[in-house]
């Protein structure tokens, strides 16, 4: 669906993405992390002809966005951070409007995506009197309109509090459910992410520093949580004999290449501490993002 | 396509109420000119140039004659003023309000979107100027007589028309200055088309305008006036010259029709090679 190789952009003599390869498949719910100025929206923008490359190729739906765009962007939606729209009309015009950029819209499909998206009696007041809410509603609408197959959204639930979140995340999850779309959130909300999306790729300072599925993200590093009388001793003890690699928090130990929980359990024992509890940790999203972006400041 | 485009602009553009501010002040200021004239010695200076010159001043004191007075200094100073403030949000205000960021995610191509817009301001332009001239007549004519009309700029014209003919001109003139407001929001138009914020481009293109006004005063420019648009705007008052310079007439439209084809290009090639970010 989406597809960008070697994607290069620079404003003012500042690299803002580099070498940017990302492939989303259709079906996916793919996630784009990062931090502020990680270039999510610049790569954003590039992938909806917003933003020129400076270099390499953006594809979406199989069409070269630059070169091709009433074809590359015909099926797309898109849902930008504090959406914007004509205050001053009412949310049925402002519909209206967008829609005609696409192509001509019924009046009946405008008023099945009102109704879709519950903006209901609300639809002929002017958006100036419309709740965070309901302006996060009639974004969705807007990108609703062209019956999309590929749904971009930049901070969907920016602005909105706890139930707006929660009732954005249901939404997404609903449009992937019930009609299939392919969706590529970008956000902040690594909660939201981990939540709803199958794929993820990382971001920073412009290049991509991680790519996979949500599974690899827990994978990747395998946290180890005890319990003890005296944490920092057992850790000391652990590391002079080389049985775990890292340690953190107070209570999460790594353990080295080719040792297992027996191993930690039978030397701290043999030392004469108490355990309390070993267990697996689960790899949050949070406590991965984290640790690689940890990793990408040491190495730079 | 287009025609769908262009009702959307036309729906955004008179959607909103900072639109009317022109109209409403344009009323206003009539309305102003129009007592100043009756009641102080303004009537009575047209009154005794038409007398020093052999016309009988109860002929000509009319409705045309004051409505094309009350004319004058509107278009030069408060026509300018709102026709650049429209044309200097055409873009910049979307863009700044992020409404570009919703309609450039979608399969538009810019110049097309960028076509509508100008033609939308080439409208609002027109209804501007067929408001303000049906306006001002309308308004003088509730205070004078509907008899010869008398036109009379210093170094262009002086004339006096039968009404009918008067009348008749009085449209005519009108086209050209609908041709006039389409320049000056076709200038902040091209302005609004950089990445600037509305007000910037309104100024801007005022600020031309102005340098071309000053400019066009000053002796030493008086050869290189050809090269001054505000030179050509004056081209709407020579239609009531008797016999009418075609000749000046031509060449002054074919130099804004080229000015705003021009400034339509430069703006549709910047606002194309610019990234819309929010």
């Amino acid at each position: 669906m989406i597809q960008l190789k070697n994607v290069f952009k620079e404003f003012g003599g500042r690299m803002a993405v580099e070498n940017l390869s990302l492939q989303v498949p259709a079906g996916e719910i793919y996630g784009l992390l990062g931090h502020n100025g990680a270039g999510k929206s610049t790569a954003i923008g590039m992938m909806l002809g917003q933003v020129w490359p400076t270099g390499g190729e953006v594809q979406i739906c199989g069409f070269e966005v630059t070169t091709r765009r009433r074809e590359a962007l015909g099926k797309v939606g898109a849902i930008f951070e504090s959406p914007a729209f004509y205050d001053y009309l009412s949310g049925r015009r402002n519909l209206q409007i967008l829609s005609t950029y696409t192509a001509p819209t019924t009046a009946a499909r405008i008023q099945e995506v009102i109704d879709w998206v519950r903006l209901g009696n609300r639809a002929d007041s002017k958006v100036r009197t419309y709740s965070h809410g309901m302006r996060a509603r009639l974004a969705l609408a807007q990108a609703l309109l062209p019956k999309p197959e590929l749904l971009i959204l930049d901070e969907p639930s920016d602005g909105l509090d706890p139930e707006g979140i929660h009732e954005m995340r249901q939404t997404i999850l609903r449009l992937h459910r019930e009609m299939g779309l392919t969706i590529l959130l970008s956000s902040h909300l690594l909660n939201e992410v981990e939540q709803l999306c199958t794929r993820i790729a990382v971001l920073n300072q412009g290049r991509k520093v991680f790519e996979g599925t949500l599974a690899e993200t827990r994978q990747r590093e395998k946290w180890v949580r005890v319990r003890v009388g005296d944490f920092g001793w057992a850790v000391q003890g652990l590391s002079q004999n080389g049985l775990i690699a890292q340690h953190r928090d107070g209570a999460l130990i790594r353990l080295a290449d080719g040792v297992g929980t027996d191993s930690v359990v039978s030397f701290l024992v043999g030392r004469g501490m108490a355990v309390f509890e070993i267990a697996p940790e689960e790899e949050t999203l949070e406590g991965f993002y984290l640790t690689l972006m940890d990793q990408q400041r040491q190495d730079s | 396509m287009f025609y769908q485009y262009l009702r959307n602009e036309l729906w955004k553009l008179f959607g909103k109420k900072r639109t009317y501010i022109g109209f409403g002040a344009f009323l206003v200021g009539q309305n102003a000119m129009l007592l100043m004239f009756h009641f102080t010695h303004w009537q009575e200076g047209v009154e005794k140039l038409l007398q020093g010159n052999g016309y009988i001043p109860t002929e000509y004191v009319s409705a045309l004659t004051v409505a094309l007075i009350m004319l004058i200094p509107q278009i030069v100073m408060l026509m300018p003023l709102y026709t650049a403030l429209v044309g200097g949000d055409l873009v910049a205000k979307e863009a700044e309000d992020g409404t570009l960021r919703m309609i450039l995610c979608r399969p538009i191509s810019r110049f097309q979107l960028l076509s509508a817009k100008w033609a939308a301001g080439v409208i609002f332009s027109a209804i501007l100027v067929l408001v303000l001239g049906a306006t001002a007549l309308g308004f003088a004519r509730c205070w004078f007589p509907w008899k010869g009309m008398f036109v009379f700029a210093p170094g262009m014209v002086f004339n006096t028309l039968s009404a009918s003919e008067g009348l008749k001109l009085y449209i005519y003139c009108h086209l050209f200055l609908t041709m006039n407001a389409s320049v000056i929001l076709g200038l902040a138009f091209m302005f609004s088309c950089f990445n600037m914020k509305p007000a910037a481009a309104t100024i801007l293109a005022l600020t031309f305008l102005f340098v071309n006004l000053v400019m066009e005063g000053i002796p030493f420019f008086e050869r290189y006036r050809e090269w001054l648009l505000t030179h050509h705007f004056q081209v709407w008052l020579l239609v009531f010259s008797q016999p009418t310079p075609w000749e000046r007439v031509a060449e002054s439209l074919c130099v804004l029709f080229a000015f705003s084809l021009t400034s339509f290009l430069v703006g549709a090639a910047a606002f194309q090679a610019r990234d819309i970010k929010s």
